[in-house]
């Protein structure tokens, strides 16, 4: 009775065969789901290519900004340093043609 | 390619448990689409065979568990559904119908048993329950049966 019932089961619940289009509409469903998570991926890479690119430039117009900085502060080193050699320079020229016997 | 070859088990596994086909198909194409999103995840055929199926009947169970009960006229309607043209179909019909009565934990036990051929280890794995379980599923469910079509003879008789 046991195996009977067990050997009835068996062929009662045997795996039934799907509607025939049953892999088409699956794929169906599949494609365009891959298309979306290609399209969203592809987005994805453009939008952090796009930042690096951003950030590149704005990296790049600061460091040239800190050099056009530091050359101004230089320029304007070297012009006070010549303004107080040209100042100097008047003193000793004064000194020497005020000095007695000259 | 892949779609064909599983299909025929995900579809009865599906079916089984859920009783309509509409709703079995609905769940079997989801879990297509689930097996696409994580195929880089499959390691082996085997392994592909044990995910599918334990993706869809703990899928199943779950949908089972929220419907809380099917009514027994939906049972009536479609336990033909998957009807084979071999052995008695009167009794097919019968064991289906009896299976369908059964909880969502028990049907699962029983068609992976019998649908799938597969052994009380086997079933314990995929379903995240001790050997023991399985077995008692098994052993309670078999003499359910047994006694309804027992019996459903004697009123005949």
């Amino acid at each position: 009775m046991h195996e009977e019932l067990e050997s009835r089961l068996r062929e009662a619940l045997r795996p039934t065969t799907p509607p025939p289009d049953f892999a088409a509409r699956v794929m169906a469903r599949v494609v365009p789901t891959q298309r979306r998570r290609a399209t969203a991926a592809w987005w994805l890479a453009a939008g952090l290519a796009a930042a690096v690119l951003i950030a590149v430039g704005v990296q790049s117009h600061l460091k040239q900004q800190r050099d056009i900085q530091a050359g101004m502060e230089a320029r304007r080193e070297v012009m006070q340093a010549l303004r107080v050699t040209n100042q100097k320079f008047d003193l000793a020229v004064r000194t020497v043609h005020e000095a007695p016997g000259v | 390619m892949l779609v064909r070859a599983q299909q025929r088990a995900v579809y009865s596994l599906a079916l089984r448990m859920l009783v309509r086909s509409d709703v079995a198909e609905d769940l079997a194409h989801e879990v297509f689409m689930q097996l696409y999103a994580k195929l880089d995840s499959i390691e082996s055929s085997g392994h592909l065979v044990f995910w599918l199926r334990k993706v869809t009947t703990h899928r199943a169970i779950d949908q089972l568990r929220q419907r809380a009960r099917v009514e027994t006229s939906s049972l009536d309607e479609v336990a033909d559904v998957g009807a084979h043209d071999e052995g008695d179909p009167l009794w097919q019909q019968r064991l289906r119908q009896l299976v369908l009565q059964l909880s969502p934990d028990a049907r699962a036990v029983m068609t992976l048993r019998y649908q799938e051929d597969w052994d009380p280890t086997e079933i314990a794995a995929l379903l995240d329950m001790p050997v023991n379980s399985v077995k008692s599923h098994l052993k309670r469910s078999l003499d359910t049966l047994r006694q309804k079509l027992s019996g459903e003879t004697c009123t005949k008789s």
